[in-house]
Order: C-alpha cells, then sequence, then structure tokens
C-alpha cells in the first residue's frame, strides 16, 4: 500500500459506547471545510460499518476503512465541506 | 437439568447472532431519527416476520401454545418510555448491553450491572408495590380472561391473523423494495469465503433478521419443553441470575427445584458466552471502557431500564421481539412506549446539541 494519505485531523472514538463514534463523527465533519480529511480511530463494530454508510449519505467520501489490530479501525474521510 | 443446557444452547446461537449482526434495538430506533438509518430495523422487522409465520405454524400443528402477554396500559406505557430513555443512556437496549458485555464493553458490563438490580428491586424488592400497583390498576382482559391480541379484539383467531398478516406484510414490503430498488454500498475488502463471511464480516440486514427469527422459534420451543412456554427474553433471565446469585438459599428454600438458574438465565449466560466467541474469532474481542462520566451514565440508563422492563412486563426483547409477533396489545403498547422513549432521549442527548 504506497497510497499514504495525511488526515487532516484524527478523532479517537475508541472505547466509546453508541452511538457517540457516529455522533462526533458527522458533527465533525459538518465542520471541516471542502477537501480536508478526517481520520476516525474507533472500535465498536457496529460504528465501523454505520460510519461509512452515513458519510457517504451525507456526500462525504469515504477514502479508506482499514483494521489495524484487533477490533481498532481507522476510517478516512474527506469531507465535503458544508460551511 | 435439560432445560439449563437447552436455555444455554439458544442464548449461544443468539449471542453468536447478536453480534454478528450488530443486532440493537437502541441502535435500531435511534437511527431512524438520528440518521434516517433503517438497517437494523429492517433486521428486526425480517426476524418479526419470521417468528409470526414460524410460531403460527408450530402453535398449528401443536408444538407450542401462544402466550401473548396480558395488556397492562398503566404499566406498559410508563415501563416502556422509563426503559426506552434508560437504554439510550445505556448505550444499548436489553440484549444490546447483554451481547456487548461479551464483546468486552465495560459500559455494557456497567449498565447490566444496574439493569439486573434495579430489576430485581422491581420485581421482588423495594420498587415492587410499584410495579403492581400500576400492573394490577390498568390490567384489561377479555370477556373470558385471555390476553388481548390483534386478533381477539375483532373475533379472529390469533394463529391464521399472524399468518395471514405475516404473509401481507411480506408481499407489500417485496414489492416496495422491487419499485425502488437502491443499491447497497459495502465497504472495506470482501469477504474471501463463505466461512470468512459467516465468522469474520458483520451479517447484512437480511440473514440478520432471517437468523434471529429462526432462532426465536428454537428458543419458543426449547423453552415450552422445559415449561416455560414463552420465546426470547433479557429481563426474567438477568433478574434470574442476580436472585440466584444473591438469595441462593431462599430461593432454594422456596422452591422445589434442584436449581434456582432457570432456563431464561441460562440464556443469558448463553449469549455472553456466544457473543464472547464470536467477537474472538471475528478479532473484535477487547476490554475497553468509556470516560468515567459515561460509565455513570451506563449505570443509571441500566437502573432505568432495569425498572422500566419489569413495571412493563418485558423488555425490547420480551415485548418486541418476542410479543410483537403474537399480536399481544400489552407487547405492541410497551414495544411503542419503549420506542417513543428512546426517541425523547435520543433528542435530548444527541439531536439537539447536534443541532446547536
Amino acid at each position: 500500500m504506497t497510497d499514504q494519505i495525511t488526515p487532516t485531523k484524527t478523532i479517537d472514538e475508541r472505547g466509546k459506547i453508541c452511538p457517540y463514534p457516529d455522533v462526533d463523527t458527522m458533527t465533525t465533519l459538518k465542520k471541516m471545510k471542502k477537501g480536508e480529511i478526517l481520520e476516525v480511530l474507533v472500535d465498536y463494530p457496529l460504528s465501523v460499518e454505520r460510519i461509512p454508510r452515513s458519510a457517504q449519505k451525507s456526500g462525504h467520501k469515504v477514502l479508506k476503512v482499514q483494521q489495524l489490530d484487533g477490533p481498532n479501525h481507522s476510517i478516512l474521510i474527506e469531507a465535503l465541506g458544508l460551511k | 437439568m435439560t432445560a439449563i443446557l437447552s436455555g444455554l444452547l439458544v442464548g449461544v446461537l443468539f449471542g453468536f447472532a447478536l453480534q454478528r449482526g450488530r443486532f440493537c434495538m437502541n441502535s435500531a430506533f435511534r437511527d431512524i431519527i438520528l440518521a434516517r438509518e433503517f438497517t437494523l430495523f429492517k433486521a428486526l422487522s425480517v426476524a418479526i416476520l419470521v417468528e409470526m409465520i414460524g410460531f403460527s405454524i408450530m402453535a398449528m400443528t401443536g408444538v407450542i401454545n401462544l402466550a401473548p402477554k396480558p395488556l397492562m396500559w398503566g404499566a406498559n406505557i410508563v415501563g416502556g418510555l422509563v426503559f426506552g430513555m434508560g437504554m439510550v443512556l445505556a448505550g444499548g437496549c436489553a440484549s444490546g448491553i447483554t451481547y456487548r458485555a461479551g464483546e468486552g464493553m465495560v459500559g455494557a458490563m456497567v449498565a447490566i450491572s444496574g439493569f439486573g438490580l434495579a430489576g430485581l428491586m422491581s420485581a421482588s424488592g423495594v420498587l415492587k408495590p410499584i410495579a403492581d400497583f400500576l400492573q394490577k390498576n390498568t390490567k384489561v382482559m377479555t370477556a373470558d380472561n385471555k390476553a388481548l391480541t390483534l386478533a381477539n379484539v375483532f373475533g379472529l383467531d390469533l394463529k391464521i391473523t399472524m399468518l395471514v398478516l405475516a404473509i401481507l406484510i411480506i408481499v407489500i414490503w417485496a414489492v416496495l423494495a422491487l419499485r425502488n430498488k437502491s443499491a447497497e454500498q459495502s465497504f472495506g475488502e470482501k469477504p474471501k469465503s463463505l466461512g470468512e463471511a459467516i465468522f469474520k464480516k458483520g451479517w447484512n440486514w437480511l440473514p440478520t433478521g432471517i437468523v434471529i427469527g429462526l432462532i426465536g422459534m428454537l428458543a419458543f420451543l426449547l423453552s415450552a419443553a422445559a415449561g416455560r412456554n414463552y420465546p426470547l427474553g433479557i429481563t426474567g433471565g438477568w433478574t434470574n441470575i442476580w436472585q440466584s446469585l444473591i438469595k441462593w438459599q431462599t430461593v432454594v428454600e422456596s422452591q422445589v427445584k434442584i436449581s434456582a438458574l432457570n432456563w431464561e438465565g441460562a440464556e443469558i449466560i448463553g449469549i455472553v458466552l456466544g457473543a464472547l466467541a464470536a467477537a474472538l474469532i471475528a478479532g473484535e474481542f477487547a476490554i475497553r471502557a468509556p470516560e468515567p462520566k459515561v460509565i455513570l451514565q451506563t449505570f443509571l440508563g441500566g437502573l432505568l431500564m432495569g425498572f422500566g422492563a419489569v413495571l412493563s412486563t418485558g423488555c425490547n426483547i420480551g415485548h418486541i421481539l418476542s410479543g410483537v409477533p403474537q399480536l399481544s396489545i400489552g407487547s405492541i403498547v410497551g414495544g411503542i412506549s419503549i420506542i417513543a422513549g428512546c426517541w425523547i432521549m435520543a433528542y435530548f442527548l444527541f439531536i439537539r446539541p447536534m443541532n446547536a
């Protein structure tokens, strides 16, 4: 994998209960400018699957979903830039 | 002993499916207003439809007797609302916090402690008079003292109504789904084999719903054989476990049973073990905890859930997954109240702050 993407911002949602990872991701994305990249670190299985779905639905671009170790995942999302 | 083993078996299967399907009703209901997401709600609907058909056929062939819960509207409404608000604070419904304990989530374990404690306080402790008062004074039965169902209020046969209604809903759903086909997108790598799809990846809503519906049928069959005669349940199981642990001596003395642990209690132990196995196989197990403030929040949520579920005579599983397919009006009222409570709390906790 050579496609190294540098995130503009990283939020650590590991250990958080449902649905804080999703809510935090969506509110952070809302505040970001167009083209900025958000990295979400998350270990909650449902959110790993649901965050890409809802980000896509809101018009943001999901770049990558990667498993790190165990339940930990990194999700890279390019913000649509609503503000 | 066979009752314990059969409860354990059903629990392990249920826990495995819950973990793989990420099946949580708190998320199912909350996501409708929070994210316009219907994935889990569709899984739940499929499970209920499978059960409606399955329970109906099993009752027609005489292997089970349908056991809809009676309507106690005051208790169903107040208990449902309290339970629904509690599950948003706890970060999961009754089955959700149970299976997540198996995933190693400390927040869920704390929520369970509150749930069991308040459940026991309401079933046989200091809160029992409140539950009794509301249940006794708002109970409405049919003229021949049977539980009200969507069938008998119209003078219809329950088994046939369940079957016909389920087929009708499936046909309407299929027609609607064919009309507006929207491709579902998946992210990440595609599973390479069936084994990987089952054991490593999260399940889609359709298989999740079907599997949970089938487990609900098996639960009814086996628990009826063990003398319990009701499908899946959670609340009774947790209170049973707490009761067995704390009041072992009194329970043993007051009951002529070899063991104080019952079918539903064994089912709960099975759910935790099944979810643990599923999470371990998928590499999704890890002991993890939220910040202290959230831990307190999940405990308070658990307390509300325990009180609400016992007052309402059922949690999201007892009422929605097991009672709604049997068209019990009490379960339908309880279920709608749970959804209403969930939405009220989700509005104040998430939606309002998000739009502020």
